[in-house]
């Protein structure tokens, strides 16, 4: 039986993301090395306010939802 | 526009913000302007320490001022004429958040009130630092309770709406379940920001929500002659996942923001939005950003039968099933493409805070944006603008 090809998107996107996961998923940037990520423009939470906006027009005229936010973080880095 | 689009605004909240170490205030105004539609929508938030990150406290006031060519959308058929009307909507959020050591939690409620519409939202967040701080893994979860309505007969008379496949005499305005008006919205996320490189960031996440109640609109009906009214299933669940990265490359003052987000649910719609940004510091003080978004979905399951809905062409949009148990005029029910381009420009005023006199400029910054939307359905093209501007204290 042919599996539905809306499977497929799907799959391929949980392999690419657990192979770059697992790849990184022990690295440790120390307090020390965190100058560029704590620029303004490598924050997300910065952009916070403009993602409630954007969501709020997509959600009128898109059927997809989220994708605005990720967790911040105490690492100077959002 | 203002239906379900409070929701998801709602939902972004939850999302743990990093301690800012400083008391901010933020006034924005957006605008948005499409061939039948325009929407002012002035907000204010404001945050403060009470005393330190170990409580954090904010509240947000939106306010959507919805200016519609009323006919488009069928509405002159309850309101009596094809008069533009402007329909007002409020929305107050009270937030509360701590920071104790590596952990982060907290908690929202936000009440949205207008013309048809009763929104209630409850939510908690749990967030965790790991790898001294490298890494942060956060779940949250939101409650959303609502009461729909219909405007009936250019009356004013406010009547409950159960959703199309209920009869509206049956319809009641308490209660729950099938014959009650209210929708009910569970909301689930988990988020990963992780420094893989000192100049490399990685965020994913992945939602889940699940909608019960009337998930049509009252008023489209009148643009479908098999049914004259609106019949969308009255459960939903819908899953999105989302990457994004952010790399910066110090000597050239850039940073390269690639995104993906995928979604899927259970009306069989499958979208994928693709969302490069560049982000350019052109001078000490000033930032700019350039974005490109391709957006497509596919059609839902009331439309996979209807073969005039394969990419909307902009003409009257209508579908229903073989069956005839669900009908919808909903255009971002059939599948459609987007292109939206944007650019943005931020002003730090750290700059101006070393004149005498406006050191209480340090930390403010003034933002203004512009998105171009290029759609291919009914809903058509489309301009976003804001501007914004923010003071520490």
């Amino acid at each position: 039986m042919q599996r539905p090809s809306s499977c497929r998107p799907v799959g391929l996107l949980a392999l690419c993301s657990g192979l770059v996961l697992g790849s990184v998923s022990c690295v440790t940037v120390t307090p020390a090395q965190r100058k560029e990520l704590s620029q303004p423009e490598m924050t997300p939470a910065a952009d916070a306010e403009e993602e409630v906006w954007h969501t709020h027009v997509e959600a009128a005229r898109e059927a997809g939802f989220g994708g605005h936010g990720a967790a911040g973080g105490g690492c100077g880095c959002g | 526009m203002a239906r379900l689009c409070w929701l998801a605004m709602a939902l972004l909240w939850l999302v743990p913000l990093p301690s800012s170490g400083a008391d901010r205030v933020i006034v924005r105004g957006n605008y948005y302007r499409e061939a039948s539609t325009r929407v002012l929508q002035p907000t204010v938030d404001v945050e403060v320490d009470v005393p330190d990150e170990r409580l954090t406290l904010g509240t947000t006031y939106v306010l959507d001022a919805i200016s519609s060519a009323s006919i488009a959308s069928g509405a002159a058929q309850v309101t009596g004429g094809d008069a533009v009307f402007t329909e007002i909507r409020h929305e107050v959020t009270g937030r509360a958040s701590s920071r104790l050591g590596n952990w982060a939690t907290g908690g929202f409620f936000r009440y949205s009130t207008e013309t048809d519409y009763i929104s209630r939202s409850i939510g908690a967040f749990g967030a965790r630092d790991l790898l001294q701080r490298s890494l942060t893994l956060s779940l949250s979860y939101a409650y959303n309770f609502d009461r729909v309505y219909r405007i009936q007969n250019n009356t004013g008379v406010r009547a409950p709406w159960c959703g199309g496949a209920v009869d509206i005499a049956r319809c009641q305005s308490t209660g729950t379940g099938i014959g009650s008006n209210l929708r009910q919205v569970h909301y689930v996320s988990a988020g990963y920001t992780h420094a893989w490189l000192k100049t490399l960031l990685g965020l994913a996440s992945v939602e889940l929500t699940r909608a019960t109640g009337p998930l049509d609109n009252p008023y489209r009906g009148a643009q479908i002659p098999t049914s004259n009214v609106e019949i969308h299933p009255l459960a939903r669940t819908s899953v999105a996942l989302m990457g994004a990265a952010r790399w910066i490359l110090p000597k050239a003052r850039v940073v390269l923001e690639p995104r993906y987000r995928f979604t899927t649910d259970s009306w069989l719609i499958h979208t994928h939005a693709i969302d490069p940004r560049v982000h350019l510091r052109v001078l000490d003080h000033l930032r700019l950003r350039a974005r490109y978004r391709y957006y497509r979905q596919s059609a839902s399951f009331i439309c996979n039968e209807s073969p005039q809905d394969d990419l909307d062409s902009g003409g009257q949009f209508f579908c229903t099933t073989a069956a005839g148990d669900f009908a919808t005029a909903d255009p971002k029910m059939g599948a459609f493409h987007s292109h939206t381009p944007g650019v943005q420009l931020v002003y730090e005023l750290d700059g101006l805070s070393r004149v005498r006199g406006l050191g209480w400029l340090e930390g403010g910054w003034i933002e203004a944006t512009y998105n171009h939307v290029f759609q291919s359905n009914r809903y058509g093209n489309a301009r976003l603008g804001a501007l914004a501007f923010s003071l520490a204290f």
